[in-house]
């Protein structure tokens, strides 16, 4: 009776546990973590600058609230250590935050603009008509198809031996 | 050991296997070699040593695998090579022996796709890559060799040689590719079932001549799960569950800046032929991911009487339809 149970629940687990994502050629998801990684890097400059800032916000908070780099303070709140001007700050900060990513984030774009503009020029392009091209392409159909009877032909000429 | 015990334990190994149900990599094992299997392993090594070969033109298409050399015999400034291969197949690009003079402003680039008349095939919106990563530049590249490997079935190569005596060796290869999207047609009458099972994707299939389309067969949205909802889609319309078929003409290679000559979202099982009397006719199949998508037509050239008339007070760009 036990082993039934043991043997149900292992049925159970080994169905609903998390499966590996679907196979895909190694490619493809190693683009995909170089692409996200390069996209990380830059946003792990500003955490330093957060706490820097918390610290002297604190700062200025305790020695009483006549500091000049906090302009936009409420006045209920400037006078005294509580919670609510703590509050305040943490809402300045975050958006001083948001601010430098957003900057981040629109200096990496136009850096990926320039990247691309650069690899661009000389912008290499033939003006081959339809026609030309058309050409072309039946001269290197008609030189497969010719390639590809005398690889038959030698092919069988093996096989014969 | 008890009837029931077996049956226990076996229902235990049968799920411990569920869990390897969902792969979806197909593994191509070269099952297309044809007479060439019937052959021993001495007689196969025999016939390795004929790869084609020939001299690579200032310009020029490839259509078989081989080496291909340029040699310089005067300064050319502007060469490129087109190279095209079957529909279900990708190329891979290697360049060896290369003596060119980078600092001269020599360069080789090889490029994933064709760019003719500036218009790059497939356009930015098939392609998933960005434009500066479908390019490889040997000069800018660290290793002595560059190789590159193209997204569908076209390729392009483009060299410039200042000093007479350099030059490279071009060698093509061609790769399976299981389930081809972004596919030049080389030949102007043939027929092909372009499918796409759950990505999302556009795929267009470009063939550069004048041609009569007949879609044969259209399935749009073989749902993920059994839901038993499919009524629903068909009256959505084609922007609703965003997967449809859509036939465009232009004069360029670029299908983003081609005409939308007919949209098609409903699955039919008629014949539905369009001729298409422009330098370039394309199907193009736009996926949403959630469905396997299948869209079967043929084609064959239009004759110049068959043309279809261009209509008076027509756009100068916009060639003509039926």
């Amino acid at each position: 009776m036990k082993l039934n149970v043991l043997l149900g629940v292992g049925a159970l687990l080994a169905v609903f546990l998390p499966r590996s994502a679907d196979c895909r050629p190694a490619d493809a998801d190693a683009a995909v973590a170089t692409a996200t990684g390069q996209r990380r890097l830059p946003l792990m400059l500003p955490r330093p600058l957060l706490l820097l800032h918390l610290g002297e916000e604190f700062s200025l908070r305790l020695g009483g609230g006549s500091a000049a780099s906090s302009p936009s303070i409420p006045p209920s709140s400037s006078s005294s250590f509580s919670s609510s001007a703590v509050n305040v700050a943490l809402l300045r900060l975050t958006q001083r935050l948001l601010q430098v990513r957003a900057e981040q984030q629109t200096r990496a774009e136009q850096q990926e603009e320039e990247k691309e503009k650069r690899s661009e020029e000389p912008p290499i392009s033939l003006d081959l008509t339809f026609h030309l091209l058309r050409e072309v392409l039946q001269m290197a159909r008609a030189e497969q198809q010719a390639q590809q009877a005398d690889s038959n032909r030698r092919m069988m000429d093996t096989a014969g031996k | 050991m008890s009837v029931a015990l077996r049956a226990q334990l076996f229902l235990f190994l049968i799920s411990l296997s569920s869990r390897m149900g969902l792969s979806r990599y197909i593994e191509d094992n070269e099952a297309a070699d044809g007479l060439y299997s019937l052959l021993s392993l001495d007689q196969k090594r025999e016939s390795d040593d004929f790869i084609f070969r020939r001299p690579l033109r200032c310009l020029d298409m490839l259509a078989t695998d081989g080496y291909f050399t340029f040699v310089a015999s005067r300064p050319q400034l502007a060469c490129a090579a087109f190279i095209i291969a079957e529909p279900s197949e990708v190329i891979s690009l290697e360049l060896s022996d290369v003596n060119i003079d980078c600092s001269a402003g020599d360069f080789i680039k090889m490029f994933d796709g064709w760019v003719l008349k500036g218009e790059k095939f497939p356009s930015r919106q098939d392609h998933q890559l960005p434009l500066n990563q479908r390019y490889t530049d040997y000069c800018s590249s660290a290793a002595p060799g560059a190789t590159s490997r193209s997204s569908q079935n076209v390729a392009m190569i483009f060299f410039r040689i200042h000093s007479p005596d350099s030059g490279f060796t071009l060698t093509v290869k061609k790769l399976h590719n299981p389930f081809p999207c972004n596919i030049m047609s080389q030949s102007p009458e043939g027929s092909f079932t372009m499918v796409m099972p759950h990505q999302r994707r556009n795929c267009s299939f470009s063939i550069i001549y004048p041609v009569e389309i007949r879609l044969t067969d259209l399935s749009l949205g073989q749902a993920i799960s059994n839901e038993l909802s499919p009524q629903r889609q068909v009256w959505t319309g084609c922007s609703g569950s965003g997967d449809y078929v859509e036939l465009l003409g232009g004069n360029g290679v670029d299908t983003s800046m081609m005409f939308p000559i007919a949209d098609l979202c409903f699955s039919l099982s008629g014949l539905a032929q369009m001729k298409i009397g422009c330098d370039n006719s394309v199907v193009r199949l736009v996926s949403s991911g959630n469905y396997i998508n299948r869209v079967s037509f043929q084609y064959r050239l239009l004759e110049q009487r068959e043309l279809p008339k261009t209509r008076e007070n027509a756009l100068d760009n916009f060639c003509s339809v039926e």
